[in-house]
């Protein structure tokens, strides 16, 4: 006999409200729908009433995580409708907050699933560790969350001592690869939960479009830093691990080792991070009419916005955001079939999902 | 890997690429959605998006269609006679998501494929969020 089990819309297990229906066989899932809309605000319609200026400040409040993403990719798309360019050091200074906000992001979800593996002590580790990432990211900012940092031309914030970040970082790497990395890559409680569970095949990974770490853990070599460059990765030295095995396991080992890989991006850009100006010192800025879209490598994958203008306007006249959870989040329920029931928590966070990116 | 330029006599096209805004456009001229969907999966190249315009002056509705290949961002513009267009959901399994929330945002009917239950909103009536109309 078949039941049904909902998980959600506010389950212990969720990090954001959405709702799992898991049709169960015993304790076997035979079958899920997912459910989502709950985080819903508008964002997109909001956007069409506020200007160039406000809508900077509207988007980066469309995820809580990766907030400094969305201005980037953002700017980087009015910065194709006004003809703009930024200079050298602001594009590395985008490359030093996009990072970090990568890094946290990891090692947040590293928590999240060392709590879901019932692997407490773990989980304060990493929330510990994401405490000095947040550190770093307020001493350059002033912010924790909402940075501010992008403007169209540039960055409104210097990195005035990139040594002295360069430090922070450093001493972020080695307690990353003293404790984070070799607990999650050899220890028996996260093999025994990950290994082998919520498996995405390789088929079915590029059947779904599935991007980011999700992708790149079913063994899809896919990374916009590498494929399509923007700021400065073109002049960055750098991997992009790559896991055969589609399972929970897979999709934290990618994310454990481009921990080090954000390491590495890191040292260069705060060691060659260029003289010069911040932004191109525009203050007033004349949009063409037309659409220009813009892509960047989040922590959870693609992002991509497209923004249409209309010229004389102050408003967009449509700004369309692709995020990386909305592409992933459907490849759940090919991960949870035949899983156990106990499964599905760790399995559905795996992909570290974002419902407030989801449902905008 | 494929160049830009083979595609559009693959896609039985005489339109050539124009590169604008970070997209590589390619008028669809008499091709449609379901044929270019068909070129896009035997050149393997990865489904981004759909992103929906309404045109101003009740000149219709303009459709994006968005494929990655190898990096490169290519873009397809639909433009609406009415208010439908045919789904390439059996055909590219990613599109499920975006046809639903285009459904529901734009009122447009994606021909030939099941709706599940609403994805982004409470209610019934589709086109709430950002038809002009339904706005109002």
């Amino acid at each position: 006999m078949s039941y049904k089990i909902p998980m959600g819309p506010f389950h212990p297990a969720l990090e954001e409200p959405y709702k799992l229906d898991l049709i169960c066989e015993g304790e076997t899932v035979s079958d899920a729908k997912l459910h989502i809309g709950f985080n819903f605000r508008g964002i997109e319609h909001l956007a069409e009433t506020r200007n160039y200026i406000q809508v900077i400040a509207l988007m980066e409040r469309v995820c809580g995580i990766c907030s400094n993403i969305h201005t980037l990719t953002l700017c980087q798309a009015m910065e194709g409708l006004t003809n703009l360019t930024p200079p050298p050091r602001a594009r590395y200074i985008r490359v030093v907050v996009a990072e970090l906000e990568r890094l946290h992001s990891h090692v947040l979800w590293a928590g999240i699933a060392a709590k879901l593996m019932g692997f407490k002590t773990m989980f304060m580790t990493c929330f510990e560790l994401r405490e000095k990432v947040m550190d770093v990211l307020q001493a350059i900012s002033g912010n924790r969350v909402n940075y501010s940092m992008n403007r169209i031309g540039g960055v409104n914030r210097d990195i005035e001592d990139p040594l002295a970040v360069l430090k922070m970082v450093e001493a972020l790497e080695a307690e990353m690869a003293r404790t984070v990395i070799p607990i999650f890559t050899t220890s028996t409680t996260a093999r025994s939960r990950c290994a082998g569970i919520g498996v995405l095949t390789h088929e079915k990974a590029i059947s779904c479009g599935v991007v980011g770490p999700v992708a790149r853990s079913s063994g899809v070599p896919q990374d916009l830093r590498h494929d399509a460059p923007y700021a400065a990765y073109d002049e960055m030295e750098f991997n992009t691990p790559v896991e055969p095995d589609g399972d929970v396991r897979a999709r934290l080992m990618v994310r454990a080792l481009e921990i080090m890989e954000s390491c590495r991006i890191l040292r260069q850009a705060l060691t060659k991070m260029p003289p010069g100006e911040l932004h191109t010192g525009d203050a007033k800025f004349n949009f063409v009419t037309g659409t220009s879209t813009s892509r960047v490598e989040a922590p959870r994958g693609e992002v991509m916005y497209s923004v249409s203008w209309r010229e004389g306007s102050r408003n967009p006249a449509r700004v369309h955001v692709r995020t990386p959870t909305f592409v992933n989040m459907p490849a759940i329920r090919w991960m949870v079939l035949g899983a156990r029931l106990a499964d599905t928590p760790l399995i559905q966070a795996s992909i570290d999902p974002c419902y407030s990116c989801t449902d905008r | 890997m494929t160049t830009l330029e083979s595609i559009p006599e693959k896609l039985g096209s005489n339109q050539s690429w124009v590169e604008k805004g970070g997209v590589h456009w390619l008028e669809p001229g008499a091709m449609t959605v379901r044929e270019l969907a068909q070129a896009m999966n035997e050149l393997h190249a990865r489904f981004i998006t759909i992103t929906a315009y309404q045109l101003p002056k009740q000149e219709g509705l303009r459709l994006e269609y968005h494929w990655d290949l190898d990096g490169q961002l290519l873009g397809f513009p639909f433009q609406l006679a009415g208010n439908s267009i045919d789904s390439i959901y059996d055909l590219c399994e990613a599109v499920d998501w975006i046809e639903r929330e285009i459904h529901e945002g734009f009122a447009v009917d994606f021909l030939g494929r099941e709706y599940e239950p609403l994805l982004l909103r409470q209610g019934d009536q589709i086109g709430v969020n950002l038809r002009e109309e339904v706005k109002k």
